[in-house]
């Protein structure tokens, strides 16, 4: 792939969705299919296909690499979504990684297999999906933010057990996240998608940023470029996605990655965001996808709105941008049809110049809806 | 009168050490534990929670403070029971069943604590049985619930009907907050509010159980 091929889409405006988890869910048995790799492969397929994109983005699933490193490291499987590491695991844990990994899990074999699935049978371009190294450290920890802190303070691992700790998580974390992030290129990857939600202003402090600490890119940044160096290895295109919170600084760090598409929360303007991102790179996002499971919290209008406004504004700042989901849409029993409504609304929606709108969030009980400038 | 400018800047900036020695100095000085809570360790508290509010702290900060707060309060507890020091209020504190996010329900706890309320914190993964068991035990003043994926939320109604059904929904006022989690919701499901943030859910705590 080349960067071309992302810019030419943002062109053409291209729109779609993080779907597969609502696809998933109209199957009458998703826990099996998250577990079968053809299964998973055809629903990844049928999503795309519906929402007319060429882009396979695999299943948005954040706990596969925590477990296949907990699975390593002889931690019970029904114990993995909810342990921490109570203390560093120490080199020997580093040992067991490095000494060759095992057959993986079940739920990253099925990934591994959807992503090969795509790229064997189908036309579309398969994109694999992992969490990012920071976000699963945090995982790892019961509190990792404290620790975090104590390090951009200037406490070193030497000085401090759960400073140090932190910095082992992440060692083993990374270690995990390549051995998926190559399975899923060897398998037939044309991108992968890297899911950074924690690396954010709730885990690092833009205070210790401003006074000089180096800790996002000592902790963030480093970490993600060792799992983009594996990919530009092989020829194979990064998608960084970041929901959460963030200041202009943290966008400015992802941009170094030199993503092909940057995917970011609706937390952020991404037209403002687009002084800072350069124009090779797309922008993608960031309609409040997390709130459509309510009509009370915003209409199919408002998403229409929305999506028009976004679609103007990025217009007039002049860089390619994919319009979509903030995150993975997730389906919400119950609110299954009214979530697909929304989505089906913002793919299909014709815009004509600028329309009155007010923003999710923004101006809530007034009146007067706010003109797009 | 005592003052406790030093022992509040100490939490305020997260200082454990100082604060812990701040507070050492003020009992050798026969200075009352609830005093310290009082003048000391929850205005500092207050004045976090402003700083947040107003983007001048983020949750890191918070928790540094928190922890400084926290080790305080391990200092002088003994002293405020023998003392007859009673808190605020009572809250059992969780994120919902299926939900591992516990950041924000950590900083709500965090600031209930130096709002001087008693936490029993049930931690995150929380079946609605769990949340039953503890008001039935603790029989707190509040049941405060936290979500952060829209699939997790709908466990807090789980947990309203579950109180309801238990006959303890009118011994309790229910809080919710989360990501997902709007105003709307909260009048869906029959909590009795619904707080943005952790500050907000303190303030709306001590507004509903003023202190004597």
């Amino acid at each position: 792939m080349n960067r071309q091929f992302y810019l030419d889409l943002a062109r053409a405006g291209h729109r779609l969705p993080i779907g597969v988890d609502l696809v998933l869910h109209e199957q009458p048995n998703p826990e099996a299919i998250v577990r079968d790799g053809q299964a998973l492969g055809q629903v990844v397929a049928e999503t795309a296909r519906r929402y007319r994109t060429p882009l396979a983005i695999a299943r948005m699933d954040l706990q596969i690499e925590k477990a296949v490193l907990l699975e390593i490291l002889g931690v019970p499987a029904a114990e993995a979504a909810h342990y921490h590491f109570p203390t560093d695991p120490g080199a020997a844990a580093v040992a067991r990684l490095a000494a060759g990994l095992p057959p993986v899990n079940l739920g990253l074999q099925a990934q591994i297999d959807a992503v090969g699935y795509i790229a064997a049978h189908t036309d579309l371009v398969p994109i694999g999906m992992t969490i990012g190294p920071f976000s699963l450290m945090t995982k790892l920890l019961k509190d990792p933010i404290t620790p975090l802190y104590m390090a951009g303070s200037g406490i070193m691992a030497e000085d401090d057990a759960d400073v140090a700790l932190v910095g082992r998580a992440l060692e083993l974390g990374l270690r995990v996240i390549l051995f998926s992030v190559a399975a899923q290129v060897r398998a037939g990857a044309k991108a992968v998608f890297m899911a950074e939600p924690a690396a954010s202003v709730v885990y690092v402090s833009p205070n210790q940023i401003q006074a000089g600490s180096d800790i996002f890119e000592r902790y963030v940044i480093a970490a993600d470029r060792q799992v983009k160096a594996l990919l530009d290895r092989h020829g194979v295109d990064l998608i960084f996605h970041c929901c959460g919170e963030l200041n202009e600084y943290m966008v400015r760090q992802f941009t170094t990655l030199e993503p092909v598409i940057l995917s970011l929360g609706s937390s952020r303007r991404l037209w403002e965001d687009a002084a800072v991102v350069p124009k090779h790179i797309v922008l993608y996002g960031n309609l409040p996808s997390k709130h459509f499971y309510s009509d009370a919290v915003i209409t199919t209008e408002q998403v229409e709105a929305q999506a028009c406004d976004l679609l103007y504004r990025m217009g007039r700042a002049g860089h390619p941008f994919i319009l979509g989901s903030e995150c993975d849409i997730l389906h919400v029993s119950g609110s299954g049809e009214t979530i697909r409504k929304k989505v089906a609304a913002f793919l299909g929606c014709r815009c004509e110049g600028p329309r009155p709108i007010r923003r999710y969030g923004e101006g809530r009980g007034t009146e007067q809806d706010t003109p797009a400038q | 009168m005592a003052d406790y400018e030093a022992l509040r800047q100490a939490v305020i900036t997260g200082k454990v050490a100082q604060a812990k020695e701040h507070i050492q100095a003020a009992l050798g000085r026969g200075e009352k534990a609830q005093a310290i809570l009082d003048e000391g360790l929850i205005p500092a508290m207050d004045v976090v929670g402003q700083k947040f509010s107003r983007c001048e702290y983020y949750v890191p900060e918070m928790l540094i403070a928190g922890r400084a707060m926290q080790a305080g309060i391990a200092l002088i507890r003994p002293l405020l029971a023998e003392g007859g020091g009673k808190p605020r209020g009572k809250v059992v504190l969780g994120t919902v069943k299926g939900d591992l996010h516990d950041i924000g329900k950590n900083l709500v706890g965090l600031m209930l604590q130096g709002g001087g309320f008693e936490v029993v914190d049930l931690g995150n993964d929380v079946k609605p049985e769990r949340f039953v068991e503890a008001v039935q035990k603790n029989q707190p003043n509040f049941v405060m619930m936290s979500a952060l994926l829209t699939t997790t939320m709908l466990s807090m109604k789980e947990t309203v009907d579950a109180l309801q059904k238990a006959g303890l929904r009118q011994s309790v006022r229910v809080a919710v907050g989360g990501a997902p989690v709007t105003q709307r919701f909260c009048e869906e499901i029959g909590a009795d509010f619904y707080a943005a943030n952790a500050t907000g859910a303190v303030t709306k705590a001590k507004e509903l159980l003023p202190s004597a």
